[in-house]
């Protein structure tokens, strides 16, 4: 069967396949009255009309068309599912509002949807009462500072104002007006919150500066407009997590991270072994950390010398010499130590590494292990002739690790057309290196999932091709 | 009176744990105080795992000699049929197990025996007995009853049936295995891949992490998290296929299904629906993503619409004080 040539033809032959899924896919291309016959098809029996509703890979369009639905079942379906576009949220809030009974429970939907407009927000910001959809548009990402100012404006005495002043504290898009606001009025909580928020205004820090609360403390010891002298302060601070968050600070100066490195708990010092500006003093005392957690975070830590790496990838503890392995700048001669390691998850991490060679890679094929082996298969540096004959593997996870594989040739992967799990089938549909002609019979593949994304794949041609 | 025949599974000289189950399923089929629960175990070495055996249920326990140590298709069907005609029993319980898949089916259809796979439910609804299993990919609950059919063969589901506390004190005795012509020969015990990880099927507090974790190098924090929590750290198809955690810790149609999980916390899980198909049954799933629209909630028990590191950093602190 040859390749459809043009929109008409494909939303035919999905027509003709008689499956709502392969209709829902070639929706948005289909011509008035192509769009009629997919419709019937789609929406002709309500068990696929309330499938597609709730279909979390459903297209935008076809939740459009169904959003005209009075079915009350299918209308809750398209307020919870997150490809319903705006415009059909936005005529779903319309319509619900014009009912005699309209109800809490589906405005609080459309309050949390992603896709709700700024004008719907508003609205629901400005005139309703319910608690619920209230503090649903307080965390919805949608909303902008105008929205969150009316929200705590309109219930600055209100029993729900505790609740909409933690969750717009913690809105990226909250103002740093309004977080002044907030800090002037919120628990110590809801302070903590503005402390750490991006938009926190300098006045603020310096406020909070004369806090002693440790969730202020916490959020403060983050902050990277802090002085050496606070930071220096903060990091003799009696809470770990205080401590942990200057750890963390990137404008902590080398005495802090040196005081650190020697700190009474070991979460701290694992959080200076991943910084990236250690001394080598600093290095050599984690080097020997007898937290095996520290150790791993610095094998991990790309800025340490060959010596660190050498050292480490003799450590005693597999999760140390497997930090070494996956380390990006591990050099290749330690990969060929480490990949005759008796731990397999070792093994497994010089199979992932894309520095390991070709003909390391063709050894570690001889592994039993299946992780090993989906490494190999996964790395771009494998021999083409290997990743042919992993595609045979018994093993799925093997077989996915070739699909995975950026370097996988066309002819590498046509046999893995016709493997027995649908997923691999899927995901081959998208990928640049087959042809259309070699994707074109999963059109008509025998699982939905798998017909759905071929037709939707090719009806992209016609929609690139018509804009 | 009337036998309940449980066939006990065994590999590597260990009793497997959903004998104990099996023993526990049998136990809520009795009818009558006269009723007996006789536990049959086969293999070479039969007679070392009768300490074991005497649980609490058992009535009890046959050995039956065999000239092979570990699973034999054509050995156990032949032992399981000759016990069946000796014994009589209502019931033959099995596991649903890859070793019942090799002989269970054949042996009910040979001698006309009523039968039921993978059986989650069973139990006596008056005089009748009917077993409950999946259908259409456990989307719908199928009731099975048998007409007509005096002994029942049913494979029954692991981590169901939660095994009985106690010891008891069964009679022991041996039973003959009849003349049989294995087709197989066992070689050699080869370990799957990654096999000296745990077995993420057999653990009952799950931490499992998916996309929403980011970068790899936040899997170790989460790792930490898991092990002060007292949690198994597992993960959706995506980590494993980064290799960012072992094969053998996914969670899912790709991977496994966490049959004895009890408490599942998914952290950074959308939810597909492969994924859920891995732990969907679990009693108590707590479910934390920024998404409040995400799948996952669908199921939970717990939702948590917030970030998993903010949930880290808290549940740690938590933990630690």
């Amino acid at each position: 069967m040859r390749v459809a040539n043009s929109a008409t033809a494909l939303v035919d032959l999905a027509l003709k396949a008689g499956d709502s899924y392969s209709a829902a896919a070639v929706y948005s291309i289909a011509e008035s009255k192509q769009k009629h016959q997919l419709k019937e098809l789609m929406f002709g029996k309500r068990r696929d009309a309330l499938a597609l509703a709730r279909w979390e890979h459903t297209p935008a369009s076809v939740l459009e068309a169904l959003c005209s639905a009075s079915d009350d079942a299918i209308v809750v379906r398209l307020d919870k599912n997150q490809n319903t576009p705006t415009l059909a949220i936005s005529k779903l809030y319309v319509a619900e509002n014009q009912r005699s009974k309209s109800s809490a429970s589906l405005t609080v939907l459309v309050a949390q949807h992603r896709h709700a407009s700024l004008s719907v927000l508003k609205n629901i910001a400005q005139f309703e009462d319910d608690e619920a959809s209230l503090l649903a548009v307080s965390k919805n990402l949608a909303a902008n500072s105008e929205v969150l100012s009316i929200l705590l404006d309109r219930f600055e005495s209100s029993s729900i104002l505790a609740a909409l002043q933690k969750n717009i504290s913690e809105h990226p898009s909250t103002s740093p007006q309004l977080l002044e606001q907030l800090y002037e009025k919120g628990d110590v909580y809801v302070k903590a919150a503005v402390i750490g928020h991006a938009n926190c205004p300098l006045q603020l820090i310096d406020k909070a500066l004369l806090e002693e609360n440790v969730f202020i403390q916490r959020q403060l010891a983050a902050d990277k407009r802090l002085n050496n002298e606070v930071i220096s302060r903060l990091s003799l601070h009696q809470d770990k997590s205080v401590r942990c968050a200057v750890a963390s600070n990137a404008i902590a100066s080398n005495d802090v991270i040196k005081l650190l490195a020697v700190d009474e708990s070991d979460v701290v010092r694992r959080v200076i072994a991943s910084r990236l500006d250690l001394t080598s003093h600093v290095i050599s005392r984690l080097m020997n950390d007898q937290d095996v957690w520290v150790r791993q975070k610095l094998a991990r830590n790309p800025t340490v010398s060959f010596g660190v790496f050498d050292k480490l990838s003799k450590d005693l503890q597999a999760d140390v010499r497997r930090g070494v392995a996956r380390n990006p700048r591990c050099p290749v001669k330690l990969l060929h130590l480490l990949a005759k390691d008796e731990d397999y998850w070792v093994r497994s991490a010089v199979a992932y590494q894309h520095r390991t060679s070709k003909q390391l890679l063709i050894e570690l094929a001889d592994d039993t292990a299946v992780d090993v082996l989906s490494g190999v298969a996964n790395n771009p540096n494998t021999p083409q002739r290997l990743l042919k004959k992993l595609t045979a593997s018994a093993e799925a996870d093997v077989r996915r690790g070739v699909i995975l594989n950026p370097s996988a040739t066309r002819l590498t992967l046509l046999p893995l057309l016709e493997d027995a799990y649908y997923l691999h089938r899927l995901m081959l549909v998208g990928n640049s290196k087959l042809k259309d002609k070699d994707k074109w019979h999963l059109c008509f593949d025998p699982d939905y999932q798998v017909r759905f994304t071929a037709f939707k794949y090719f009806a992209g041609h016609f929609i690139k091709s018509s804009s | 009176m009337s036998t309940i025949l449980v066939i006990a599974e065994h590999r590597r000289n260990e009793l497997r744990p959903v004998t104990f189950e099996l023993i526990s399923a049998a136990q809520g089929l009795k009818k009558s105080a006269d009723d007996k629960v006789v536990v049959a175990v086969i293999g070479s070495q039969a007679e070392t795992y009768t300490a074991a055996l005497s649980v609490s249920g058992v009535d009890e326990i046959l050995t039956i000699p065999a000239p092979v140590s570990e699973f034999d298709p054509d050995v156990y069907e032949a032992a399981v049929s000759a016990l069946i005609e000796a014994k009589n029993p209502s019931v033959a319980l099995l596991p649903h197990s890859v070793d019942s898949l090799g002989y269970a089916a054949t042996l009910a259809s040979k001698a006309g025996y009523g039968f039921a796979t993978d059986v989650f439910i069973v139990e006596y609804q008056g005089n009748d007995l009917v077993a409950t299993r999946g259908g259409y990919n456990q989307k719908v609950n199928v009731e099975v009853d048998f007409p007509g059919k005096s002994v029942v063969v049913m494979t029954i589901r692991a981590s169901v049936f939660k095994p009985l506390e106690g010891s008891g004190s069964p009679t022991v005795s041996n039973f003959d295995l009849p003349a049989v012509q294995s087709r197989s020969q066992n070689k050699e015990f080869v370990e799957q891949g990654g096999g000296n990880d745990i077995d993420i099927t057999t653990v009952d507090f799950i931490m499992s992490i998916g996309r929403g974790i980011g970068e790899e190098t936040n899997v170790e924090q989460f790792r930490e998290l898991a092990e002060t929590a007292g949690a198994t750290l597992c993960c959706s198809r995506p980590i494993a296929d980064a290799g960012w955690l072992p094969k053998s810790r996914q969670v899912g149609q790709s991977g496994k299904v966490v049959g004895s999980c009890k408490l599942y916390v998914a952290l950074g899980i959308s939810g597909s629906i492969q994924h859920m198909a891995g732990m969907k049954h679990v009693p108590t799933i707590v479910a934390i993503n920024t998404d409040p629209s995400a799948s996952i909630f669908t199921i939970a028990k717990y939702g948590i619409v917030a970030d998993i590191f903010d949930f880290e950093e808290e549940l740690n602190s938590q933990l630690a004080a």
